[in-house]
């Protein structure tokens, strides 16, 4: 059996475990920078606020006091995480996280009742021990898996927690009223294709003829339906790949035109995407620049060009990337327009084992491994942008905003979560600094 | 988020911080015979084995007020506040009481559970009939005299 343990609204549940009056409110997560709701609790969406809503259209409800607003908290949501992970990985034989709040557990040798008995453990102790809401979907593959996890979570009958043998009723019963675009790893054009043949439930797919789908679509399609049937076809590790494009992107604190603060912005993005690019061991043979304009400030002009500049060779090394995005950035860049967003994207990757080495530009130095390793080595013992080609860590417009983020109870000392000894306590310490 | 993989790297609250153990070196008389401490590969002697059993069920929280004194709690006081243990009579708790988070100490008062604090100000509060809940069982006090 495979197990999909994934938090109900994961952030808002983290914010939930330290501030306990959050509880039963309607309560949203924002994206950096306070820009739109990542984030609902059940509350908040029982309020027919969508997902991706910019967060000034809320500023009335947040003032009012009818909806809690809060500035995302990664480093509180990485930290419950991998003691999420952690748990399981102490309860199960083995567990491969997927996301920041969903991971799977493989259950090798379990008993359909086993299974059950297991998640059901788990659920409680996720919820006593680390206070965080879980439901547990059950199956004999992953896809089947994610099903039966939305299940769980649709229907309060299973108690939270909802296992699919595949083969009986219910799995059945399920199967013909899930459209197919709600399986996992099938989009929203791959489904409008997928109707054309007439495929449109989840039934449907697993029914229809494997080679076939291998044919006109894709073997990627035709594993997705032989899991549905129940057969297992699918490594974790073929989800985990490296990444084939690496972003890094921000919104500003506030809009900005001049170059410098803009370049500024963008050197700090490309040492980081170039250090997640040395962190997966591959190299890029392109670098993307963009802005973005506030699109939401209709009286304003507007304007979102991006620029693509190849490099000479692939390269991990953070000075080439560098001079790639300010050749972009003078490209792009025209005065008189508020920014409000910008970013970086490496792409074309190749493995860095791999490439070839170009006999037009063979490496001069070679050098560059052991410096960019080293400043590697230095930010991540002493924190992101200690060391940092030019200066990019003057207070600017385009930090991160984050006026409404709680504490990291977790990973920081003077930033606890405070118990009173007798109530009113915390009020009468707050009032008194 | 949901659907695509994240790499995230566990923060640090719970690593290690050895303090140095004092190893014998040195001969032990003139014999050559070699020191008997010798097959003692050197130790160390790290708080968090002594004060945290469960690190991923262990939380820290800092205390405040002067209602617990009479029991060793001081305002601002660190507390080690461990999810994976039953509570038991006589073990201080972190309770969830209306949106407050208190710290009180579990016990009988008139033959019944009740919250306690060592303050006269403050009475037991019957557990039966209230909405309180358990965040945590209070494992151990830091109580800094030098900050």
């Amino acid at each position: 059996m495979i197990g999909l343990v994934d938090a109900n609204n994961f952030y808002v549940s983290c914010e939930r475990v330290f501030r306990p009056r959050l509880e039963g409110r309607p309560v949203g997560v924002m994206s950096n920078n306070d820009g739109c709701v990542i984030a609902r609790s059940a509350e908040l969406k029982a309020l027919d606020i969508p997902m991706g809503t910019p967060a000034f259209k809320l500023e009335g409800l947040r003032q009012r006091g009818e909806i809690h607003l809060l500035s995302s908290n990664y480093e509180l949501y990485g930290d419950m995480s991998a003691r999420l992970a952690q748990l399981l990985r102490d309860a199960c034989p083995e567990i491969a996280p997927y996301s920041i709040d969903e991971m799977f557990v493989y259950l090798d040798g379990f008993t359909n009742d086993q299974s059950e008995a297991l998640g059901r453990k788990l659920r409680q102790r996720i919820r006593r021990h680390l206070g965080l809401p879980v439901c547990v979907g059950l199956a004999p593959t992953h896809t089947l898996a994610k099903l039966a996890n939305h299940l769980a979570k649709q229907d309060p009958h299973y108690q939270g927690v909802c296992l699919l043998n595949g083969q009986d009723h219910t799995t059945e019963a399920l199967l013909k009223r899930t459209p197919v675009g709600s399986v996992w790893g099938v989009g929203r054009r791959l489904a409008e294709r997928l109707a054309i043949g007439g495929v449109n439930t989840a039934w449907d797919l697993r029914e229809s003829d494997e080679k076939q789908l291998r044919k006109r679509f894709s073997v990627v399609l035709a594993r997705t339906a032989l899991e549905l049937r129940g057969t297992p076809c699918m490594e974790m590790n073929a989800l985990d790949q490296p990444r084939q494009r690496i972003m890094t992107s921000r919104s500003f604190g506030q809009p900005t035109g001049v170059f410098a603060e803009v370049h500024n912005a963008l050197r700090r993005h490309a040492q980081r995407s170039a250090e997640k690019l040395r962190e997966q061991q591959s190299m890029a043979r392109a670098v993307m620049v963009f802005l973005n304009t506030n699109r939401h400030r209709r009286d304003q002009k507007q304007y979102f060009p991006n620029a693509v500049i190849a490099l000479p060779s692939p390269s991990d090394d953070t000075r080439v990337i560098l001079d790639a995005v300010r050749q972009g950035l003078e490209q792009i860049h025209r005065p008189r327009y508020q920014f409000m967003k910008a970013g970086v994207m490496l792409m074309d990757l190749v493995d860095a084992e791999q490439h070839q080495l170009s006999l037009i530009n063979p490496p001069t130095r070679d050098r560059h491994p052991f410096l960019m390793a080293t400043v590697d080595q230095i930010n991540q013992q002493m924190g992101q942008g200690t060391i940092s080609f030019g200066m990019t860590n003057a207070p600017a417009a385009w930090q991160l905003r984050c006026a409404h983020r709680s504490d990291r109870y977790t990973t920081r000392w003077d930033e606890l979560m405070k118990a009173g000894t007798h109530p009113g306590a915390i009020d009468a310490c707050t009032s008194r600094t | 988020m949901p659907g695509q993989s994240v790499h995230f790297i566990p923060a640090l609250p719970l690593s290690s911080q050895p303090l140095p153990y004092l190893t014998v070196t040195g001969r032990a008389g003139f014999s050559g015979f070699p020191s008997p401490a010798q097959d003692y590969e050197p130790r160390t002697l790290d708080l968090n084995t002594r004060l945290v059993k469960n690190p991923t069920e262990t939380f820290y929280v800092t205390a405040t007020g002067d209602s617990m004194e009479g029991w060793g709690i001081f305002d601002g006081d660190l507390l080690i506040v461990d999810r994976g243990i039953k509570p038991r009579l006589g073990h201080m708790l972190v309770a969830m009481l209306e949106g407050e988070v208190l710290i009180k100490r579990y016990s009988l008062y008139k033959e019944s559970p009740h919250l306690c604090s060592a303050h006269p100000a403050y009475p037991p509060l019957p557990l039966e009939g209230s909405d309180c809940q358990l965040w945590g069982v209070v494992r151990a006090v830091v109580h800094e005299y030098l900050r």
